[in-house]
């Protein structure tokens, strides 16, 4: 062998080193891992959730649409459940301008181009422990489809952790013919049902599910959170157990009696109605799924929140920390 | 191949050592990515750092150097290096228009391809570009090749880079009234929504077509040095790429990045880190309006240690020090007084203009108009008019080579 030809041979090592660094690049393969202990319970019928491996095994089901509700945009685009649509949130299930849910108009559109019809099982799911596919069940909710609506327990994260397939092509149904219909009243909360509890004019009980800081007012909101309020604290008549209590570490969500033990530390056990609520009504609408959906307790949730109740003028507000006002 | 670009010759003593050592590097940054791969959600900071050192790897064998071939082009007529930057943008066009219309069949409602990076048109970007290009011509180089050159050895890169972190905290300071007189209101211009993927491919094909025919007037280039080299090894480990073999190794890493991650782009980390330690300092305003909801290389706060962008950039700096390793053109240099003092002047200009700019000469010229960002070629057109301004004056005056 010559010098120049050592010389080039090592960097063929070099060479190979660096192809080796595309192996992450290759995806999971399709079936590996996919054994998870399923919950029948979570596959019935009536059941409001769904688990990870019944949903592999109906990803064809016809009469299913899988809906990908996901907090970060790019995330359904780069992989998602095989089959499953596409909502964003911030375009498709509001009303950008009047901070407000889809109109009815908006939600038929969305519905129909879904394929979606007042029979069809829907399962949605999205990233951050389903936190925006339970607002979007929330959205579903108020136009009537609440029990053909589901989650996916454990959502992407549990999905992802159990290596099962993701795709990258977009699904195409034909448009369902899905009526427009005005919006329900009857699982939403609005400001003026919570500040009757705060009188003491109602006998609801409302569950802040915001952070102990948030609840106590020491802060107005989390760092580098835009929406904030004039005031700090909470609603007279809160109770405070934050959303992310009812999720067990793999994504899923804790069983029947856990929860009911969760909120009845807190005085909830569906006796009386319950209200929702948290900063801008997002995360509140998980546990709004988990109390209303999981645990049958009566349930609406308040998508004004803290930014409404805590920037409106006149109104009663508890500040456990004593910094009610921001002035010196 | 130019004087400036010829490859020195590597010595056969120490290239068994040299070559051990690329090796080494190449098995450490395997061995990171297959070990955070293994980690809880961390497959995308592993294919993070994987890109990144591939990145590194193709800018370091193919001097792909913005700077370098405007030079190359504007003092000796040779026009291959530009060409090979022309190459890179044709292939990301392509394969950008490719993932989009998958993604995001119909292009002509209100909404835009996640993540990709189309930013705001107006004078302040016009004026990030000017300043960008200024700042490459004093320092020696854009951001990403400073990055790549630091694995090089090279004297003026690490003030370069320490510069554009002050550059990007005058940019934070300077960007809420730049905001206010005029970035709140400019247009985010989308060319596929207008002329729909089909004509928006065959309108950036057909300029960049252009500009390579109009180059290829000056065919043939400069002959080069040395006698072609036929051993493919050396051709792949030791000589200098041709730039379009760069160019379309760029191109083929951007669409593959923004379908598993995200455009290209290196100066997040860089302004993000800047932005937490000035925040720190109490040296930033209140808030800074708008900003974290523009496209581009986002400066959010980072709330982890690695972060992709940070392991991207940490890629490809050593992906390029293996290279520059294995190719003998690992030459550290001692700094002179000459090297920190344009680094770290033309760094402050690089850092202004990437933070106003929402990103470099890749996060907003080559991401951007990859994806059809008119602010993509805005920025683009207003960079290669600062360099060639400031080289002019630079050279008038007798400060710059």
């Amino acid at each position: 062998m010559t010098t120049m030809r050592k010389i080039l041979f090592r960097p063929i090592l070099a060479g190979a080193a660096l192809a080796a660094l595309l192996l992450p690049a290759v995806p999971a393969s399709a079936n590996a891992g996919a054994t998870s202990a399923t919950v029948p319970l979570r596959d019935a019928e009536k059941s409001p959730l769904v688990s990870t491996g019944w949903l592999e095994k109906n990803l064809d089901s016809p009469k299913l649409r899988i809906v990908e509700v996901s907090v970060d945009p790019g995330v359904y685009e780069r992989g998602h459940i095989p089959g499953a649509h596409n909502a964003a949130w911030h375009t498709d299930l509001v009303e950008t301008v009047s901070r407000d849910i889809a109109g009815p108009e908006k939600f038929a559109a969305l519905a129909r181009r879904l394929g979606v019809d007042r029979d069809t099982t829907v399962v949605l799911y999205g990233d951050n422990n389903n936190w925006f596919a339970a607002w979007g069940a929330w959205v579903f909710a108020q136009y009537g489809l609440v029990d053909t609506v589901k989650l996916l327990d454990g959502g992407r994260k549990k999905w992802e952790a159990e290596k099962r397939p993701l795709d990258t092509r977009t699904p195409e149904v034909a448009a369902s013919t899905f009526a427009v219909a005005p919006a329900s009243t009857s699982l939403r909360a609005r400001f003026t049902d919570v500040l009757a509890v705060a009188r003491k004019e109602r006998d609801d009980k409302i569950l802040d599910i915001r952070s102990p800081d948030e609840f106590a007012g020491k802060i107005i909101a989390p760092a580098g959170v835009p929406e904030l309020a004039v005031r700090a604290g909470h609603i007279p008549g809160s109770v405070n157990v934050p959303w992310a209590k009812a999720v067990n570490p793999d994504g899923t969500l804790r069983s029947v009696e856990e929860l009911k033990a969760l909120y009845a530390e807190a005085g909830i056990d569906g006796t009386k109605p319950v209200i929702t609520s948290c900063r801008i009504g997002e995360r509140s609408s998980h546990s709004w799924f988990v109390l209303s959906r999981v645990l049958g307790y009566p349930a609406r949730n308040y998508d004004g929140s803290w930014t409404e109740y805590g920037n409106a003028v006149g109104v009663p507000v508890v500040n456990l920390a004593g910094t009610v006002w921001g002035g010196k | 191949m130019t004087a400036s670009a010829a490859v020195p010759a590597a010595a056969p003593a120490g290239a068994a050592f040299r070559a051990g050592l690329a090796l080494s590097l190449a098995a450490l940054l395997a061995g990171s990515a297959w070990h955070l791969s293994g980690e809880a959600g961390g497959s995308r900071l592993a294919l993070s750092l994987v890109f990144g050192a591939l990145f590194g790897f193709v800018l370091q064998r193919s001097r792909f150097c913005f700077l370098c071939v405007w030079r190359d082009f504007l003092d000796r007529g040779d026009p291959r290096g530009v060409l090979g930057i022309l190459a890179a943008l044709a292939t990301g066009i392509a394969g950008y228009a490719v993932v989009f219309g998958a993604w995001l069949p119909d292009p002509s409602g209100t909404r835009l391809p996640p993540g990709a990076h189309i930013g705001p048109v107006g004078p302040a970007l016009a004026l990030a570009g000017l300043a960008f290009g200024a700042g490459m011509a004093v320092s020696g180089s854009c951001l990403s090749a400073h990055l790549y050159r630091l694995g090089e050895g090279s004297a003026t890169a690490p003030f370069a880079l320490l510069g554009s972190a002050l550059g990007f905290v005058l940019g934070f300071l300077t960007w809420n009234p730049l905001y206010l007189a005029g970035i709140a209101e400019a247009p985010v211009v989308w060319l596929p929504r207008y002329l729909g993927y089909g004509g928006s491919l065959v309108a950036g094909l057909a300029v960049l077509g252009g500009g390579a025919l109009w180059l290829l007037r000056r065919w043939p280039p400069p002959p080069p040095p040395s006698a072609a080299v036929t051993d493919p090894l050396h051709a792949v480990f030791v000589a200098r790429w041709p730039t379009w073999l760069g160019g379309l190794a760029v191109g083929a890493i951007a669409t593959l990045s923004y379908l598993r991650l995200g455009p290209l782009g290196v100066t997040a980390e860089i302004g993000g880190r800047s932005r937490q330690a000035a925040s720190a300092l109490g040296l930033l305003p209140e808030r800074l309006e708008g900003l974290d909801g523009f496209r581009g290389c986002a400066t959010a706060l980072r709330d982890g240690l690695l972060t992709p962008n940070g392991l991207f950039v940490g890629g490809l700096v050593v992906a390029s020090f293996a290279a520059a390793l294995a190719a003998g053109q690992f030459q550290p240099a001692r700094p002179g007084r000459g090297h920190v003092l344009r680094g770290l002047s033309g760094g402050l200009l690089l850092g202004w203009g990437a933070m106003t700019g929402l990103g470099c000469s890749i996060g907003t010229l080559l991401s951007g108009i990859m994806a059809g960002a008119l602010s993509g070629w805005v920025f683009g057109i207003a960079m290669l008019v600062g360099i060639t301004v400031t080289l002019h004056c630079g050279r008038s005056l007798r400060l710059l080579a």
